[in-house]
């Protein structure tokens, strides 16, 4: 009896394998990964490969906050995460290698797999510093609601910030340190970025589909409700703060190992909001819409710190505000403002509706067409 | 500096004058709050821009620092009417943490318009009073604190006034009880919405103008105030305004204490600690009832 079950069960899962396999999403993403990774090789410039690293990692980071906000949490102390991550790692991996390099009496650390395991080690052991400190932060946040929730966890990024520049001894986070390098800068880093944001996501993804993804959602829609029902809501919200900030802490890792500088700064309010900015102009609650979100937000920013483009809006709009030397971040940040104010209270769903509608406009249209010419 | 009996006069009459100020935007959140059910996160930008605005009326027309704050009152009240009926007005009602989103791009926007305009060097505005003390007990303070808790003190009086004997405050009171009751009893729920943003801003703006007085300022000056007001009212209780009174002077006081005992860098991290250890133990501030 027990067997049979077993057999089904294993038929039901092999169903539902080939169905993924076959389905047509799973071909645009493979697809997708497949250019993902293609594209460096052919264009090899550093700029392209610099905005497409810094769009992997901010994916991540906004995807964790958005985890997050699916069990009705919203985080403004996100940067905390990505600060302890980002200097946990930092640290680490910076004696590691020194105490190897001790050992095998050499000043330069010898680049290959020993380095790339250890990288990628590190990198995990910062993720799971930043979700051990989540846990803590996570009991104390658990009974809090809405700006109760988004205060106490903006405090905790205060705090951080304040006890990494107390500490400097141990975390240089006044001046700043450059991590040692592991993985040389370019395409393995930028390989090594995408392998973990395409795990980070895929592993997300497939939790918010599990039965705890439901109870989170459940959770998010009414808590009281939920509680009724008999979901241990503390108990599910204590477990997406952890997932989340462990997944925004190997962001942070990321980031510190890419722009290869960590320092106190890493704790800002800006940092704070950033993934917020972007899972709401991307699509809140989506697996793709921080994605969309971080690819909007950086594009945006190095597009208009093109030096042509600088230069453009300066001569043509540098008359008007004199008290500036660039005009180029303002204009784009207030841009930035009024594109979030409009997509909340127009299209709450973000861009990802938004370009839902005109794929589904576009498609009437073809098909519309398409009917009426046999006639 | 060696603590002495007259330094801890000076840091207590120092943290007065700061926590008068905090006090009034906190005032401000906490009426919005209280009738709206609403928390503008982008309160301190309306301080910012009204500390701009009367340092342009005070530099540019030679008006009196003290007038140009009623001035620039007057224009932040107008532009709190806009925020909210552009703004605030479509999202209220709708998921609590689309009001953060939306103060976040009013943050980002305001912001970088006062940076367009006004640039990015720090501003200070000129007082009629600048240079003059007052002494007592072999400690000196400016004037203008002075005259700060005094305006402060007169705004928070006339605000009262307003709330407790006026109509308009009346049908405040009861939106912030029951809004559908209130609507039934034939009070204007959107009016009243409308005049307490106008208020909140106003009272921000007064906050403001002090603070271009006693501070230098620049365009990031308004992101620090509203975290501290919000903390101060999280700790008073949300919608009381006597917990925020009593909170604004703690908060003020502490920090210059702190400032002075312990290391100028922990005085946000210890206020923050604070509100934390406050919030894990009573949910909803000190003074705040289990509403919502």
């Amino acid at each position: 009896m027990e067997y049979l079950e077993r057999k089904v069960n294993d038929m039901e899962i092999k169903q539902k394998l080939t169905s993924l396999l076959h389905s047509r999403i799973f071909q645009i993403i493979i697809f997708g990964l497949a250019i993902l990774v293609i594209l460096p090789v052919i264009i090899t410039d550093n700029f392209f490969l610099y905005v497409l690293t810094l769009i992997c990692i901010f994916s991540i980071y906004a995807a964790s906050w958005n985890f997050l906000a699916n069990s009705g949490q919203g985080s403004l102390g996100h940067a905390a995460f990505l600060g302890l991550g980002g200097f946990s790692s930092a640290l680490i991996g910076t004696s590691i290698s020194n105490g190897i390099n001790g050992l095998l009496g050499t000043v330069i650390m010898p680049i290959g797999a020993l380095s790339v395991t250890i990288q990628i080690l590190v990198l995990i052991v910062g993720g799971l510093i930043s979700a051990g400190i989540g846990f803590l932060i996570g009991l104390a946040c658990v009974r809090l609601k809405a700006w109760y929730l988004a205060m106490v966890t903006f405090g905790f990024s205060v705090i951080a910030s304040t006890l990494s520049s107390q500490f400097d001894a141990i975390t240089n986070g006044i001046n700043g340190f450059a991590p040692t390098t592991l993985v040389p800068r370019g395409f393995p880093f930028y390989i090594l970025v995408l392998s973990f944001t395409v795990t980070s996501i895929a592993v997300m993804y497939l939790i918010m589909k599990s039965r705890t993804g439901l109870a989170f959602r459940a959770i998010h829609g009414n808590e009281e409700e939920a509680k009724m029902i008999g979901i241990n809501t503390a108990k599910y919200k204590l477990i997406a703060f952890v997932i989340s900030t462990f997944f925004a802490g190997i962001a942070g890792g990321l980031n510190v190992y890419f722009l290869r500088f960590v320092d106190n700064s890493i704790f800002a309010p800006a940092n704070s909001f950033l993934p917020l900015i972007m899972s709401v102009i991307g699509g809140l609650g989506t697996v793709i819409g921080p994605i969309i979100g971080s690819v909007f937000w950086v594009s945006i920013q190095q597009i208009l710190a093109l030096p042509s483009v600088a230069d453009y809006l300066h001569s043509s709009l540098g008359g008007f505000f004199p008290g500036l030397s660039n005009v180029g971040p303002p204009i784009s940040l207030i841009a930035i403002g009024i594109i979030i104010v409009v997509i909340v209270i127009f299209e709450p769903k973000g861009l990802v509706a938004l370009l839902q509608k005109v794929y589904n406009y576009i498609m009437l249209k073809t098909k519309s067409k398409a009917e009426i010419k046999p006639k | 500096m060696d603590i002495t009996a007259p330094t801890i006069m000076l840091t207590l009459i120092w943290g007065l004058a700061i926590g008068c100020i905090y006090i009034l935007l906190a005032t401000g959140l906490n009426i919005i709050f209280g009738v709206m059910k609403l928390v503008n996160f982008a309160h301190g930008q309306l301080l910012m821009i009204s500390a701009y605005l009367s340092w342009t009326i005070s530099v540019s027309a030679g008006l009196n620092a003290y007038a140009a704050i009623l001035v620039s009152m007057v224009i932040v009240a107008f532009i709190g009417i806009l925020v909210e009926r552009l703004t605030f007005r479509r999202v209220l009602g709708t998921d609590k943490l689309n009001e953060i989103f939306v103060s976040l791009g009013l943050i980002y926007i305001f912001e970088n318009i006062a940076m367009l305009i006004w640039g990015t060097n720090s501003l200070q505005i000129p007082s009629p009073l600048s240079g003059l003390n007052l002494y007592f007990s072999g400690v000196s303070i400016t004037y203008d604190r002075v005259v700060a808790v005094f305006v402060v003190i007169a705004a928070l009086i006339a605000f009262g006034l307003l709330i407790k004997k006026t109509k308009i405050g009346l049908a405040m009171r009861a939106t912030s009880q029951i809004k559908n009751t209130a609507m039934l009893m034939g009070i204007n729920v959107e009016k009243i919405y409308m005049i307490t943003f106008a208020l909140g801003a106003a009272l921000a703006a007064v906050a403001g103008g002090l603070y271009g007085i006693i501070f230098s300022f620049n365009y990031q000056v308004g992101a620090m105030p509203t975290i501290i007001a919000f903390a101060i009212i999280i700790l008073g209780g949300l919608g009381s305004i006597k917990g925020a009174i009593v909170g604004g002077l703690l908060y003020g006081i502490t920090e210059q204490l702190a400032t002075l005992f312990i290391n100028g860098t922990w005085g946000s991290a210890v206020a923050f600690a604070l509100l934390i250890v406050v919030l894990i133990i009573r949910p909803h501030g000190i003074f705040g009832e289990k509403g919502e």
